[in-house]
């Protein structure tokens, strides 16, 4: 039997990966407990899709976005890390671990870094286990409704 | 209290026949006794209708942007009623120049739960004489102190008075103490994760989705709520637990930094919820992080409509 690995959903901000190999890893080579999910800027995250991926029995949520100065929209990612940043505490102010909610603010030197960090992401969700806490929607089924 | 009443009769009278408001918005007494409801008044000799004592329990700026902008509305608004009138305002809810505050100094709001708990269901009668409430129930005659009978948010009120009112009735009272109004949150932040998820999913797993905590709340207008949205449906509608969870999460997110802590929505909830503790903790970080409180001015921006490069410190590894 495959040992237990963690479901991560990522929130990919599109402009975040600079290098053409890191992005061409996330948007075809990523392991397969990974969940891509490409958003135009960390500002187009509502709170409501980190809570929506916990709530459909994701184990974890990686957002990773442009750092400070860098976003191609000027202050999308100002306006995204002021909100989520404040939603995973209000999220674990409630009682939900808070490795299970993570940032990853990239720079234009940082080839790997994404891999890194999703590494680093698994590793701790897999000591964690499965998500207990705020998982209320069951996964649908395959065959089952839509 | 009574002297106060009869000010807020000669005030709201005044503006009326000096035409200087449209409407004045108050308190009226209702059918039963514990829940005196607001009262629209328009004209100057309908301003002896006006009560005022600890048993309105509303948040009156929920009713301002009911009105067009243009209507000029003179407001009975205590400490958080006016904190709530300067946050809409911030949000151009309704111009500053259609507002007359009458500012009144608040002592707290009774709750009526904790008067029913000790005086049985049926109250007939309750009014309060110098820092004691008077009830009168089917039980028998029965005199509490003040002090037993405030809401929970009210006890650690920390602004009693109106902020910059117009017109300033009654005497100031001493600034609450926030170390105390932390004091809730320091407790339950200790708890370990297991104990507050159980605490969250009790209070939050009873609604009923009545949504009187919306109506209530000063700070929650939209025209569209996320949870009516149904083109995508981001939370569920029913009684469920992901549905009620969302609810209330999401409720309270939107209320960060804007929250003015008047406790409205836990006296307005038929399921007796606990929530403010939810909006408390935003509003603690807010505080802290961003040194940001709400509804002290008309031009300050709640912490998520600004940001600024400063914030680059907290783009941590």
């Amino acid at each position: 039997m495959t040992p237990w690995k963690p479901k991560i959903v990522l929130y990919q901000c599109q402009w975040c990966l600079f290098s053409e190999t890191d992005q061409k890893w996330v948007d075809s080579q990523r392991p397969r407990n990974v969940r891509l999910v490409k958003v135009p800027c960390t500002g187009r995250i509502s709170p409501l899709y980190i809570l929506n991926a916990l709530q459909g029995g994701a184990d974890g949520v990686m957002v990773s976005g442009c750092l400070p100065e860098k976003c191609h929209y000027k202050e999308g990612n100002l306006g995204a890390r002021r909100q989520l940043d404040e939603f995973a505490r209000l999220l674990t102010f409630v009682g939900l671990e808070e490795e299970r909610v993570q940032f990853a603010w990239l720079d234009l030197q940082e080839r790997g870094r994404i891999q890194a960090e999703l590494a680093r992401m698994e590793e701790e969700l897999t000591a964690l286990g499965p998500a207990q806490h705020l998982v209320t929607r069951a996964p649908v089924k395959e065959g089952g409704l839509a | 209290m009574s002297d106060l009443q009869s000010d807020i009769r000669k005030e709201a009278a005044r503006l009326l026949s000096e035409n200087s408001v449209d409407v004045v918005i108050g308190f009226e007494n209702a059918s039963v006794p514990l829940r005196p409801q607001p009262a629209f008044i328009k004209r100057a000799e309908d301003a002896e209708k006006l009560v005022f004592n600890g048993f309105c329990q509303n948040n009156l700026a929920t009713f301002l942007n009911r009105y067009p902008k243009t209507t000029r509305i003179g407001l009975v608004a205590r400490g958080c009623e006016s904190r709530a009138a300067y946050a809409l305002m911030v949000e151009h809810q309704h111009p500053r120049e259609n507002l007359v505050l009458i500012g009144v100094s608040c002592a707290g709001i009774l709750d009526w739960r904790k008067v029913e708990a000790r005086a049985g269901e049926n109250v007939l009668s309750a009014e309060e004489v110098n820092g004691e409430v008077k009830v009168r129930s089917r039980l028998g005659e029965f005199t509490f102190d003040r002090a037993e009978l405030l809401h929970d948010s009210c006890a650690r009120c920390v602004h009693p008075n109106p902020v910059n009112a117009d017109i300033q009735l009654g005497e100031t009272l001493p600034e609450g103490d926030k170390a105390l109004a932390r004091q809730p949150i320091a407790e339950f932040e200790v708890l370990s994760s297991t104990e507050r998820y159980a605490f969250f999913t009790h209070e939050a797993e009873r609604c009923i989705r009545c949504y009187a905590c919306r109506e209530a709340c000063p700070m929650c207008y939209c025209a569209e709520c996320f949870v009516d949205h149904t083109t995508p449906r981001w939370a569920e509608s029913t009684v469920g637990s992901s549905g009620t969870h969302a609810w209330h999460l999401v409720r309270a997110f939107h209320q960060a930094g804007r929250c003015v802590s008047c406790g409205a929505c836990e006296r307005a909830c038929p399921m007796d919820i606990k929530m403010t503790y939810l909006t408390d903790k935003l509003n603690d970080d807010m505080q802290s992080l961003y040194g940001f409180e709400v509804g002290l001015d008309d031009t300050s921006q709640p912490p998520f409509a600004a940001f600024s490069l400063d914030d680059k410190d907290r783009f941590v590894s």
